[in-house]
């Protein structure tokens, strides 16, 4: 059996080589098909990965409290933040003050969104997220800076930290400190960079490359001298009582809700979960785009194996006549298809990857491997090859011999 | 026959019919032909075009099966067995030479001569080491790594028979091999053919042309799908050589392929069918 299965690879590989310009011109269709599954696949695992390491940065230490009511939707896709900007946040400074005194909390940060047009002296950044926050965010988030220092409790309501790309576009120079610039008629200093941050899609759902942090004071300001928080930080001191701190805040929030659960506190991987759906859904969408193209590539091996059939009917014949049964030449032909998938496969395999680095350049994220990704590129390319070698093969092994040895060709 | 002997007969056919076509248009490329061949007989068959000679002949070799009929090889009933056993039954009893050669135009000689193995699970390196060996006796060592279009046709035919040889069958089917081939390298096939004979090979050659069947023991007629006559060559030169005319030569003179060759004074008639 083994010893049949190696003179059939064998025998494929002497007729693929024997039609190499044909054999090339189909395997490049299914490497086409396979190369644009896996570089989907493989960019939306970078981006998994990467929302995954933001979360696991924190060790399990992290809650998030989001306003609204918890949706119980998994297909609300559309919003990931499920707090609508022109909507009027549930959460207030008293459930800030009220959260940061819970036991086990090193942290309860709010985060605000304002949008404001920044004017520096030569340039103006138009639309930039204003981020206003506590010193604490610099905890919840893991930052680093390229210079200066973020804000702390001492800072003045007048000074900014900026995104690195912001401190490029206003002032030409990634160490603009001491700088100014004016925001909705207030004139600010800025006293830190971010340091590029790889991961523009983040939990805070706030690009901090492009924001203006700004203190929560400074924030409340320009909305009126009123918080508009969209998102809480909740950072335990232990992984072990994440658990429990989220319980007591919910309860804690529930009472000063006047017993309305208009917020919803999320951890672990579930805080990255609106994004995450987001994106399994792109992807899904994404790959049945690349699946069609791998679909053609099959058509194609299809369409030059039943070619290859009709030219060898004789030698069908002749093998018919020495004695291969049709379960012989079902595998002949078969095996045949399965090297071209195989090689298709293993060449779009190599290709998808390539092309994902390539797209990455443009991107904020890197492409993930993963055995996943592998898997279904394997699974794929011999799906396609049996699938659209098995009717041609079929029809080899059931053409009559004594028709096919009087074929001439 | 040739060889009185009391083993079962290798071939032996019962009141087989091959049937083509229904209703109206049916036709009977063989009907209920009985046949009997014995281990080590040398059977040409001759007969014009249509007579059914190579139906007989694909239908031995088990290429086509029967509509009607026994066919009983070795003493077990053929009709029974499913398509993979008549594959195993091909690749290991039977070896078939082709009018065309039928050799595989993308492998070499040996190549070629070593195809039937693979279905018969031989590793690779001693398939060729026996197919080598069997081109040896062929006088074909140093074509081993010819193309078959680099060879001549009476070359060809020799690798064919060496492929059909390949796997020690017990019957040898010849559809007229010599067909495709010079006088010269006719007779080099004939000589190869009944050297194969005489070291107890049974063989059944189809033939059209009447001068081969000097080599054969028996030759056997066919017309309109029934055997005409069945004379055998008396292999004991001391049985007194007999002219014996056979029905068929009625029919000779209205059929211009009809078999010159039962007038040959060294055949008796064995056997003549209605």
């Amino acid at each position: 059996m083994i010893q049949l299965l190696t003179d059939h690879v064998q025998n494929a590989y002497h007729s693929l080589k024997s039609n190499r310009g044909r054999t090339l011109l189909t395997v490049l269709g299914i490497a086409i098909g396979i190369a644009s599954v896996t570089c989907t696949l493989a960019i939306s695992d970078g981006v998994r990965k990467m929302v995954d390491t933001q979360v696991s940065a924190f060790d399990g230490k992290l809650a998030v409290v989001r306003p609204g009511f918890k949706s119980h939707d998994p297909n609300q896709l559309v919003n990931p933040v499920t707090q609508q900007s022109f909507s009027t946040s549930t959460l207030t400074d008293a459930d800030i003050t009220a959260l940061s005194k819970l036991p086990n909390v090193e942290a309860a940060v709010p985060l605000m969104t304002i949008e404001g047009t920044i004017h520096a002296q030569h340039a103006t950044g138009p639309n930039s997220v204003v981020l206003a926050t506590t010193p604490d965010f610099a905890k919840v988030s893991n930052i680093t800076m390229l210079s200066g220092k973020f804000l702390d409790d001492t800072a003045d309501n007048n000074t900014a930290v900026i995104g690195v790309q912001l401190a490029i576009s206003l002032f030409d120079t990634d160490h603009p400190i001491g700088e100014a610039f004016t925001m909705r008629g207030q004139q600010f200093t800025v006293v830190g960079v971010l340091r590029q941050e790889s991961a523009p899609i983040n939990f805070n759902n706030v690009d901090l490359n492009n924001a203006v942090v700004v203190s929560f004071e400074q924030g409340k300001n320009f909305n009126q001298g009123r918080s508009q928080i969209q998102q809480i930080d909740l950072l335990a001191k232990e992984s072990s009582s994440l658990s429990s701190v989220a319980k007591q805040a919910k309860s804690k929030l529930i009472s000063q809700h006047q017993g309305e659960e208009d917020f919803s506190i999320t951890s672990g991987k579930a805080i990255t979960q609106p994004t995450g759906q987001l994106f399994q859904a792109m992807t899904g969408v994404m790959t049945a785009i690349a699946a069609i193209s791998l679909i053609v590539g099959g058509i194609g091996i299809m369409n030059i194996m039943l070619v290859g059939v009709a030219e060898r009917t004789r030698e069908i014949g002749i093998r018919k006549a020495v004695g291969a049964s049709q379960r012989a030449i079902v595998a002949q032909f078969l095996i045949e298809s399965l090297i071209m998938s195989g090689f298709g496969g293993l060449i779009g395999y190599g290709f998808g990857y390539l092309s994902a680095f390539i797209v990455s350049i443009f991107l904020y994220f890197t492409p993930a491997f993963s055995w996943q990704t592998a898997g279904i590129a394997l699974a794929m390319m011999i799906a396609v090859g049996l699938f659209f070698g098995l009717y041609p093969a079929l029809k080899a092994a059931r053409k009559d011999t004594i028709e096919s040895l009087r074929q001439y060709h | 026959m040739p060889k009185t002997t009391t083993s079962t007969p290798v071939i032996q056919l019962t009141d087989l019919t091959k049937r083509y076509g229904f209703g109206d248009t049916a036709h009977k490329a063989l009907n209920e032909v009985t046949l009997t061949i014995e281990k080590g007989e040398f059977i040409a068959v001759m007969g014009p075009s249509g007579c059914g000679k190579t139906t007989l002949l694909n239908v031995i070799g088990l290429l086509d099966r029967a509509s009607e009929g026994d066919y009983d090889l070795d003493g077990k009933s053929v009709a029974s067995l499913s398509g993979k056993q008549h594959a195993r039954i091909r690749s290991s009893q039977i070896g078939i030479v082709f009018q065309s050669f039928n050799l595989i135009h993308r492998l070499n000689v040996l190549e070629n001569v070593a195809l039937p193995l693979t279905y018969s699970g031989i590793p690779h390196l001693k398939r060729l080491e026996r197919a080598s060996e069997i081109l040896k006796t062929f006088h074909l060592q140093e074509r081993e790594y010819y193309m078959p279009w680099q060879l001549s046709g009476g070359q060809m035919q020799r690798v064919a028979i060496a492929r059909a040889l390949v796997n020690n069958p017990s019957i040898i089917l010849a559809d007229e091999p010599t067909g495709n081939l010079d006088s010269r390298s006719s007779h080099v096939i004939m000589e190869e053919l009944s050297q194969l004979h005489k070291q107890g090979n049974t063989i059944i050659m189809v033939t059209h042309n009447p001068n081969l069947t000097s080599y054969a023991s028996r030759v056997i007629t066919m017309l309109d799908g029934k055997i005409a006559s069945d004379t055998s060559t008396m292999p004991d030169p001391t049985t007194p050589k007999k002219s014996v005319k056979v029905p068929l030569n009625q029919h000779a003179k209205r059929k211009e392929k009809a078999p010159k060759a039962v007038k040959s004074p060294r055949k008796k008639t064995r056997k003549a069918a209605k």
